[in-house]
């Protein structure tokens, strides 16, 4: 178990620390945010629609969108680099690669909603209330189920034509269960509701991660098989 | 396979045709609703048509994964596409009869989205399957998307029912089983059948076309 | 046949067209790559 876990930790800070060389995953996806969150912003007529309406999906679309990009760069850096390859040769188990990309794509992906939440709350006017740090475990959670299956599609669009159109397609449908969640629990936050009435949204994305998770590990191998 | 499979969707044709007649020449129109109740002797066997489609998919791709036997893998490309075309009858037939019954085209109500979505995704693994060259790996990624749109399936059904109980829905009037007038329920169940033997005749021929055109291929 | 009955009945009619045109245009799509 602890070898296992060992292994999966090193594929995450191989992965963490190219990243923060180059920092590309993660300002493009960062950026692509920021500009969704100014488009979303200006798509209404601010004098019938307030920005408290339209706040909680506006975070969550934001932050799928963003979440994507970070997940397609990340693994188009893999494959220019060949670096799949080279650990898919070292004695490395498939469970362990699976983990230890999906735990460096989680932590990209967690590092982008931690800049979108603060300009979220500067360009929609939201009070800082503990209720935000509701939201960014929301965020959390939500990106740790959609990430394992990102995490599975990507390695297996990023070897099709048209890969940065193709993982969005198929990634999408799979965003739907956390992001309604997300979005509802979010609106109940925002509105001040007790905590009572929102654990159960919780709960649903805790057991999507769970699932997800544990199908990822048992389905990554095949998508690596040679 | 091909000629067997087409054999029986003829038969099957012929069966709804006598399931359209009986239909609108042969069933009591509902009072509620009008003729657009009708709807429902097309609508509702589509969509068993289609879930059935879908789901054989994420059984077939699971299996794949097991065994890796290609015929799986054809199986599936096969029910995924006919899946597409009992689709394409659910979310046609589904709006004609919500417009007049719910006021609204379309509500997002568990199984019209459950189905948008699984048309979504599947049109997304026939995208993924034409980007892939090799068959073996467009076997095995394809199982890969069948088996977790599979499990997806329970997630968005969940998510979508919490979504609509909170927001004030408008009647949906769906007549249910036992209260169905027997003249209704008779159609209905015909037309069910007929629209499942028409998924048997249509996947035969469609996974006909699948073996010839990878036999030609390998 | 009043107005609303005319509508309800034209869409009923529309979606047993459209759905004869699906299943048959399906099947067409069939026969011809059955019969390359």
């Amino acid at each position: 178990m602890t070898s296992f876990l060992s292994a999966a930790w090193g594929v995450a800070a191989k992965d963490i620390r190219v990243e923060l060389a180059s920092r590309t995953a993660i300002t493009t996806a960062a950026a692509f945010g920021v500009l969704t969150l100014v488009v979303l912003n200006f798509a209404r007529d601010p004098t019938v629609v307030s920005l408290a309406t339209i706040a909680p999906g506006a975070l969550w679309v934001t932050a799928a969108f963003a979440g994507i990009v970070a997940l397609n760069r990340s693994f188009s850096m893999e494959l220019e680099q060949g670096g799949l390859d080279a650990l898919l040769l070292a004695p490395v188990g498939r469970g362990a690669i699976y983990l230890g990309k999906y735990l460096a794509n989680l932590a990209f992906v967690v590092v982008v909603d931690l800049i979108v939440l603060p300009v979220f709350v500067l360009f929609f006017n939201v009070a800082p209330t503990p209720a935000l740090v509701g939201i960014l475990g929301l965020l959390v959670l939500a990106a740790a189920g959609y990430v394992a299956v990102g995490t599975v599609l990507a390695a297996m669009t990023v070897r099709t034509r048209f890969a940065e159109l193709m993982l969005p397609v198929l990634l999408l449908v799979f965003m739907v269960p956390p992001m309604l969640v997300g979005v509802q629990a979010t609106t109940r936050l925002l509105g001040g509701r007790p905590m009572g009435e929102i654990v159960g949204w919780f709960w649903f994305l805790i057991l999507y991660d769970v699932v997800f998770i544990t199908l990822g590990l048992m389905l990554f191998p095949a998508t690596v098989d040679e | 396979m091909t000629r067997g499979g087409l054999w029986i969707s003829g038969l099957a044709m012929a069966g709804i045709a006598g399931v359209y007649w009986l239909a609108l020449l042969g069933t009591p129109t509902e009072r509620w609703q009008g003729l657009s109740q009708k709807i429902l002797y097309i609508h509702a066997p589509a969509a068993w048509a289609a879930l059935l489609a879908f789901g054989l998919v994420g059984v077939a791709s699971a299996a794949y994964l097991f065994l890796r036997d290609i015929r799986l893998d054809t199986f599936a490309e096969a029910s995924a596409e006919v899946g597409l075309a009992f689709s394409a009858i659910m979310l046609t037939t589904g709006p004609l009869w919500g417009r007049p019954v719910w006021g609204s085209w379309w509500e997002w109500e568990p199984r019209l989205t459950l189905t948008l979505l699984l048309v979504l995704l599947f049109v997304g693994y026939r995208a993924l399957r034409n980007a892939l060259d090799f068959p073996e790996d467009r076997a095995r990624y394809s199982a890969v998307v069948g088996v977790m749109a599979l499990v997806l399936v329970p997630f968005v059904h969940l998510s979508v029912y919490l979504f609509r109980t909170i927001h004030p829905q408008p009647v949906l009037l769906k007549p249910s089983a036992p209260s169905m007038p027997w003249e209704m329920l008779r159609t209905l169940l015909t037309s069910i059948g007929a629209f499942t033997l028409l998924y048997i005749g249509f996947v035969t021929a469609r996974y006909g076309i699948g073996r010839r055109r990878q036999q030609e291929a390998g | 046949m009043n107005q609303e009955q005319a509508t309800t009945g034209g869409y009923m009619v529309a979606a047993y067209l459209i759905t004869a045109v699906i299943l048959l245009g399906y099947f067409a799509s069939l026969y011809r790559r059955g019969r390359r």
